[in-house]
């Protein structure tokens, strides 16, 4: 079985009159160990399915399994402690807690884990060391340059040792070279750590990182690099 | 798991004029609270206390609660001596205490002008800054029956001469320097040194000025009482005491324990003690929405760091909490400071009602009910900002700026 599988699931919008589909019937299986892109223009339901995987919304119908666990079937709190043990979450904006220090801002994630006390800082501590931010522990996220915020908020998402990490326009908000660097620290948590990766972006260039490239197009995925064999993938 | 304290300390810091503001205006309403519940507290006190359950009071049917209208023959503590087995003696003293109790105008004499003008002119003194004092004209007996009468300085008042009770300055309006042994006071157009003070025990006599009945008789050119009041030995019964005045219809005479006449006293300031706790209230009500103010703003600039802390899996509740420490946290530091100002410049404060002067009570218990009203407002004022924040859904509140 996959570590994330998708099968048959939908979402829709009503706002007024207009009911928009972001997902229809999508279907979509991720492996431990990949690192997945999903590209696609603005507006198209990317979020949306991360935030499903994420299993911070829900699905109108169909099936979320992620690790074994049938997780659109949990209680609003089972799935808020599902999400602290399973999943890392990477957000466009690094959404760092301002009046806490980068130390601080990774340990949060590891405080909803039984952990001894020596075990959670040396977690920390890897987490910080893996994103080459160890010197910045003590400083506020207004002491940090974007770029160096954005990696306190990788360490955040991968802290937990989390099964999946999910990325939803990592590189968004930063400018080239920042984001190059963002690029390459995805890449080796993915190949160096064995981090299971699903990245949003619209950026054709950034979704080429990932060694397999979805699209979202009208409700539908198309696979636009498909390395394993593609009926036991993805799409319908 | 709960957030981290050090989140909800830092967060106060965040806003640091508004969190200050808010912390001015909850001290202010604990600070009010503190002194209206040492109000209340403190009439309750006075009122309590100054009862002996085994003393009589013996005063005039016409005057209803108000002792200072009654008239009672002269002769009436001859009578209650000579008529009731029941009244308390020792070495042959019956312990009956007449008294004249009246409220008149009291003034002090100033003492420094006084000698003045002696020097000068040998004009007497002027009399100054005249209010209303309660005034007590008592024998020898008094001690007897008001056993909680302790001199504080000085002695017993001998002819023209007064006693004042710890409060009687509170009472007069006057400073307490003025009140003191050796300063002459007038009223009734004669001067009256001062011999010494005394305290009863928190009782309301401690607002009064005593002096001899028959100089204030002979002042006032009266030759009635006020009142007669009886001591019973220990365990005694107001019965008969209650039914010779019944039945001695000629002498208009009403009998009622001491305890329960205060207690009658007490019902009556009934609508004061409500008032008092409407104030409570409604400035409990401003401190509520001073906090809950300051919570909504914290929050609504905080949507999406929350839906932030519910996404890495925080649960809805451990955000809550978190908002209410903040809260708390406020409220707290506000009643600690709010105590510190009442027991500094309130507690003990005399406040002057007709009935005389009694201190404001800021006691463990105002102290208690205080640092609740304000807590209970930390975390009632946080809950709907919280609870407005959660029920927005994480994947909207992810995308709010
Ligand atoms: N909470 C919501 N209520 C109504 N419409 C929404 C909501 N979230 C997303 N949508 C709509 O669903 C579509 C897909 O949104 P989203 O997944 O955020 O797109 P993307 O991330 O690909 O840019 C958009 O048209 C958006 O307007
Ligand atoms: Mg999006």
């Amino acid at each position: 079985m996959a570590l994330v599988e998708l099968s048959h699931v939908s979402k829709r919008f009503t706002k007024g009159d207009e009911t928009i589909v972001p997902l229809d019937d999508v279907c979509l299986a991720i492996e431990a160990g990949e690192f997945v892109s999903l590209m696609g223009p603005s507006g198209t339901g990317k979020s949306t399915l991360l935030n499903l995987v994420a299993g911070i919304d829900r699905p109108d119908s169909g099936q979320i399994i992620v690790a074994g666990t049938e997780i659109t079937d949990l209680s609003r709190s089972r799935m808020a402690d599902w999400r602290a043990q399973n999943l890392g979450y990477i957000f466009q904006t690094h959404n760092l807690i301002p009046v806490l220090t980068a130390y601080e801002n990774v340990e949060l994630p590891t405080l909803l884990l039984k952990l001894k006390a020596s075990e959670r800082r040396q977690r920390v501590e890897l987490a910080l060391e893996a994103v080459g931010l160890a010197d910045r522990a003590d400083h506020y996220p207004r002491q940090l340059s974007g770029g160096q915020e954005q990696r306190i908020g990788i360490a955040r998402a991968i802290v937990s040792h989390p099964k999946v990490v999910v990325a939803d326009e990592p590189t968004g908000s930063l400018d080239g070279q920042t984001s190059e660097q963002i690029q390459t620290l995805l890449q080796r948590l993915n190949q160096e750590l064995g981090i299971t990766l699903l990245m949003v972006t619209h950026d054709r260039e950034v979704a080429g990182i990932a060694k397999r490239q979805l699209s979202l197009d009208q409700g539908r995925f198309r696979e636009t690099n498909v390395r394993m064999q593609p009926n036991e993938i993805a799409s319908r | 798991m709960l957030l981290p304290w050090e989140y909800g300390i830092r967060n106060l810091a965040r806003r640091p004029v508004r969190t200050s503001l808010t912390l001015v205006a909850m001290t202010t309403v604990v600070v009010l609270i503190l002194v209206v519940v040492g109000f209340v507290r403190g009439l309750e006190r006075s009122l309590s206390v100054s009862g002996d359950r085994e003393v009589v009071l013996v005063y005039s049917i016409n005057s209803a609660e108000n002792i200072e209208n009654s008239s009672i023959a002269a002769q009436t503590p001859r009578l209650l001596t000579a008529s009731l087995s029941g009244i308390w003696k020792r070495f042959g003293v019956p312990h009956v205490s007449p008294e004249l109790y009246m409220g008149i105008r009291v003034g002090v004499v100033d003492s420094n002008r006084a000698a003045d003008l002696h020097d000068r002119t040998n004009t007497e003194a002027v009399s100054e800054s005249d209010a209303l004092g309660l005034v007590r004209g008592v024998t020898s007996q008094a001690p007897l029956v008001r056993r909680d009468v302790r001199i504080l300085s000085g002695d017993w008042p001998g002819p023209n001469e007064v006693m004042v009770g710890e409060l009687a300055a509170a009472k007069l309006g006057l400073p307490a320097n003025q009140i003191v042994v050796g300063n002459t006071l007038e009223f009734e157009s004669q001067q009256w040194r001062i011999s010494g003070t005394f305290s009863a025990g928190g009782s309301a006599y401690e607002s009064e000025i005593w002096c001899n009945l028959p100089d204030i008789q002979s002042a006032t050119k009266r030759q009635d009482l006020s009142l007669v009041a009886i001591r019973l030995p220990p365990g005694g019964s107001s019965a008969e005491a209650e039914l010779f005045c019944k039945e001695r219809i000629d002498l208009e005479i009403q009998a009622i324990r001491e305890t329960q006449y205060y207690g009658g006293l007490q019902q009556h300031y009934g609508p004061v003690r409500h008032l008092a706790w409407m104030v409570v209230i409604l400035v409990a009500a401003a401190g509520f929405f001073a906090g809950m103010n300051m919570m909504y703003g914290a929050v609504s600039g905080r949507v999406r760091e929350i839906a932030t802390l519910q996404a890495m899996g925080f649960r809805r509740i451990a955000i809550v909490v978190s908002l209410v420490q903040e809260g708390v946290l406020l409220a707290a530091t506000a009643s600690l400071i709010a105590g510190g100002i009442a027991l500094l410049f309130f507690r003990g404060v005399a406040i002057r009602f007709t009935m005389g002067a009694f201190p404001l009570e800021i006691d463990g218990v105002a102290i208690l009910i205080g640092s609740c009203v304000g807590l209970v407002l930390g975390a009632l004022g946080a809950m709907p900002p919280a609870f407005k924040a959660l029920r927005q859904s994480v994947a909207v509140g992810l995308k709010s700026i």
